[in-house]
Formats: structure tokens, C-alpha cells, sequence
């Protein structure tokens, strides 16, 4: 699809599926998308646990051979898929289309400031159990389409996972409902590794 | 790290992927166009790792390289050592000896070995998430497991014929020894090729992967107590020369397109 295509599939409601590294992703991507990792193993897998099945989706993914690979996939577990976005972000900017970051900050600048936030943690019960941030939200990849309006829409939020691969999936969610959410890269990993405080059990 | 070996089996080649898990980015290193582009990038992609750099050890005579490409593709620089300028007829970034590319917590460090080519380097990796010690060093066409990249293969290419035969092999003895066998003893060792490619002579090893202290010790072709020996056992011992190598490394270095080098293969 060229980006005229996508532009008005995402008017008409489609979503944008962004399979880039969180980084790049965080750095521009299409307004509204969504993000997910990719890999052949288990992108189906982790779209039929994390995406509803209702979704119209768009694939953007750098460079081509993987988007290509990943519309087969998603269509083969049974998506809606239109298509790919052809000639990636470079194709959409050259006809001067609207694009979205999503801040990043990391643990350090979490740790400096965490009472400015409320801190989303996007990890499943049992590592939410084992170690997270005081006051943290547990809220599972699988669980965040369905609960994203749970959350305040003016305070901040801070997205947390193990690294940066499901709290990116969260945090592009929030955001396209409105949310002021931001990613912390590094995540739980780094912060442990600082010896940040942490509380255990509950919730 | 991510540490991935690819091997290419009909021509018993080797390339690599190698990246920070936690950084996300990776170097391609010595791709194959057997394999092809859209191989690597879902290899990458599978991994999580942007492709940021795509490295050769050197322009490649027996196979073709899809380096160039795969640099436009994923918008990373190619990177050759800096002796390959004036050489190959296309644009590169140029490393020096001694410099090191990072991703992460892995350092590559250039290691320059000429004697297969002039140009020719090994990458010496360290993974600081594990140690600040190095961890492994992929040899391209210098040290391969039992035996040494042959250093007679720059002759369809007279312009960089700078060294006679002798001169190459007893270059190629004085890398490996002093540049590589001062390595620690558990460096392990990924050469570009092994078993039966014609790169190397008739002691390549089918194992694909070494140590330096286990090469140091029994490594035959190394083992000649002098420049002139090893010179002389690598001429006994070669393999006949790769299928149309004149061409192969005519288009690795620019000098010819795909097509003339299709048209040639025919031929």
C-alpha cells in the first residue's frame, strides 16, 4: 500500500501494526500505530494474545522483507490485514504526512522523578509478584486493549516491562487512547540492576 | 550477545550475525548473496536487532558478496578496512587497524591481517556484559580451523598483484602469529570458511569453529618453523583454485556489474 493507501485505511479505522525495534518506533512512527515485536516464531502467537481479532490492520515494518513476511503471518492466524506500508516511513514523510514519537526515559530518570508518574507495569502477575515499583499498576500486554480507559488520562504514566518489548506494546496502546504515556527503556532489568527499591507480593 | 553463525553449506562458507540483546543492534558480518538480504534481515529481525553496520574481512573472491546491498537496505554503512580504498570502486566507510565498532556492550575490533588480501582484517569481539577480556575473534581468510586462507588468489586481478605469491604467504605466517596467536588461549576462533571450501588447503577442519590455544598447538600449517616453510607447505598443500574466482572477485570489488558476472558464469 503507498502511504495515500494507508492514510485513508487508517481514516476509514484501520490500525498501523509498527514491528520496529522500540527505539525507532519511539523515535517517529505513524499517528495511532501500534507496536509489537517481531519475530517469525511467534508473532502469531503473541498478536492472538495481545490484538483483538477485530482489528483492520495496516503492517509497518523496515525493511521491506519483513513486513512482507509478517502480513503472511498475521493473515495465516487469521487478521484482518490490508497490507504493508511500501517505502516505510521515508515514502510517508516525503509526502509531508503527520507522524507521533513516544517519549523515553529510563530508569534513572524514573527513579529521579517517580512521584510525577503513575508507573504501569506490563508484565504478567507472577513477575509483578517477584519485584516491581512501589505503587506500580499491574497491567498485562494481553489485558491492555481492554483496560486502557482504567487508566487517569492527565496524569503521566510511566510503562514498564521487563526490558522494553511488551511496555512498548502498552505504551503505544495508551497513547493512541489519549493517555500521556511514556516508555521507560531498560525497564525492570535495569532498575533492579541499580538497586532501586522495589516491594514484592500484592496485587 | 547474540552470536549467530550462518553457514552456506555448497560453498562451506560462513557469515555472522552479532548483536546486544539489550542494546538491540547487531552487525552483519561477510554476507553471502547465495543466502541473499531478505535472509538476514528477518535473521536480525528474529533476533530484535536493528542491523547497524554490515562488515566484511575482506573483498571476497569466492563468493558473492551481498555487503553493498544489504548496507542500502537497512541504510547501515559497509565498513572495509581502509587499505581496500583505491581498490574496490564503490563507496565505503573505512576503518583503521586497532579501531573498535560498538553496539551496546559488544566491541569490534579491528584486527589488520593482510596476506590473504591487503586489506584483510579480523574482528576481535568482547562482550563487557560478560568480561573485558576478548571472547572471540572471527578470522575471515587468515587462520581457518587446521589451516590458512591461501594467499594466491589475487591473480585475476593484476592491479592488485602488489606482492609476489611468497611475499603474501610469508605475510599472511606473520599476521596469524602476531597478530592472532597473542590472543588469550580461550579466544575462540570463527573463520569464514571451512571443510572443503577451496579457500584453504586440504587440512581444513569440517568443524567450523576453534579455540587459539588449540590452533596455536595444532594448527599444521603454522606449525612450519619458518615463513619460507609455511610458504612452501601452502603451495603443497592448496586446493584447485574456486569456481570463476576472477569474476566473483571482479564484481566484489566493482569493477564489473551482476550482469557481466552472470554473463561470465555462462560463459
Amino acid at each position: 500500500m503507498n502511504p495515500s493507501e494507508v492514510a485513508a485505511a487508517t481514516e476509514g479505522g484501520a490500525v498501523v501494526l509498527d514491528l520496529r525495534p522500540p527505539r525507532p518506533f519511539a523515535t517517529e512512527h505513524l499517528p495511532g500505530a501500534l507496536t509489537m515485536q517481531f519475530n517469525r516464531a511467534d508473532l502469531a502467537d503473541r498478536a492472538e494474545l495481545m490484538l483483538p481479532q477485530e482489528l483492520r490492520l495496516v503492517v509497518h515494518a523496515e525493511p521491506e522483507p519483513i513486513a512482507k513476511v509478517a502480513v503472511e503471518i498475521l493473515l495465516d492466524a487469521g487478521f484482518d490485514v490490508l497490507g504493508h506500508l511500501e517505502g516505510g516511513l521515508k515514502a510517508w514523510r516525503v509526502e509531508g504526512r503527520p507522524t507521533e514519537t513516544l517519549p523515553l526515559i529510563d530508569v534513572d530518570d524514573l527513579h529521579g522523578s517517580l512521584a510525577a508518574y503513575t508507573v504501569v507495569d506490563a508484565r504478567e502477575g507472577f513477575e509483578y509478584r517477584h519485584a516491581h515499583i512501589e505503587g506500580a499498576v499491574l497491567f498485562p500486554p494481553g489485558e491492555a486493549w481492554e483496560r486502557a480507559d482504567e487508566l487517569p488520562a492527565r496524569t503521566p504514566l510511566a510503562v514498564v516491562c521487563g526490558d522494553q518489548t511488551r511496555s512498548a506494546y502498552v505504551a503505544s496502546i495508551l497513547r493512541r487512547r489519549g493517555c500521556d504515556a511514556v516508555l521507560v527503556m531498560g525497564g525492570m532489568v535495569d532498575w533492579l540492576e541499580r538497586g532501586y527499591p522495589i516491594e514484592r507480593a500484592a496485587a | 550477545m547474540i552470536f549467530k553463525q550462518f553457514r552456506y553449506e555448497p560453498l562451506f562458507q560462513a557469515s555472522y550475525l552479532l548483536g546486544c540483546s539489550r542494546a538491540r543492534e547487531g552487525f552483519v558480518v561477510d554476507p553471502i548473496a547465495d543466502l541473499g538480504l531478505d535472509f538476514y534481515v528477518l535473521e536480525a529481525a528474529d533476533q530484535g536487532l536493528d542491523i547497524v553496520g554490515v562488515l566484511e574481512t575482506h573483498v571476497h573472491a569466492d563468493f558473492v558478496s551481498c555487503a553493498r546491498e544489504l548496507a542500502e537496505m537497512t541504510g547501515a554503512p559497509h565498513y572495509l578496512h581502509e587499505a581496500a580504498e583505491g581498490l574496490v570502486r564503490y563507496e565505503f566507510t573505512p576503518f583503521g587497524d586497532g579501531e573498535t565498532l560498538s553496539v551496546g556492550q559488544i566491541d569490534v575490533q579491528a584486527i589488520h591481517t593482510p596476506g590473504h588480501t591487503p586489506e584483510h582484517t579480523c574482528f576481535l569481539v568482547t562482550d563487557h556484559a560478560r568480561s573485558d577480556e576478548p571472547w572471540a575473534v572471527l578470522t575471515g581468510d587468515s587462520l581457518f580451523v587446521g589451516d590458512v586462507g591461501r594467499p594466491d588468489l589475487l591473480v585475476g586481478d593484476q592491479a592488485l598483484d602488489v606482492f609476489g605469491e611468497t611475499e603474501r604467504a610469508e605475510l599472511q605466517f606473520r599476521s596469524i602469529r602476531e597478530e592472532l596467536f597473542t590472543l588469550p588461549d580461550h579466544v575462540e576462533v570463527f573463520p569464514n570458511h571451512y571443510g572443503g571450501s577451496t579457500c584453504g588447503g586440504v587440512n581444513m577442519s569440517g568443524k567450523a569453529s576453534s579455540t587459539i590455544s588449540f590452533e596455536r598447538r595444532f594448527n599444521l600449517a603454522l606449525s612450519q618453523p619458518d615463513a619460507a616453510a609455511f610458504a612452501s607447505f601452502v603451495r603443497e598443500t592448496a586446493k584447485p583454485f574456486p569456481d570463476n574466482y576472477q569474476w566473483i572477485k571482479s564484481y566484489n570489488l566493482g569493477l564489473i556489474t551482476k550482469d557481466e558476472l552472470e554473463g561470465a558464469r555462462r560463459a
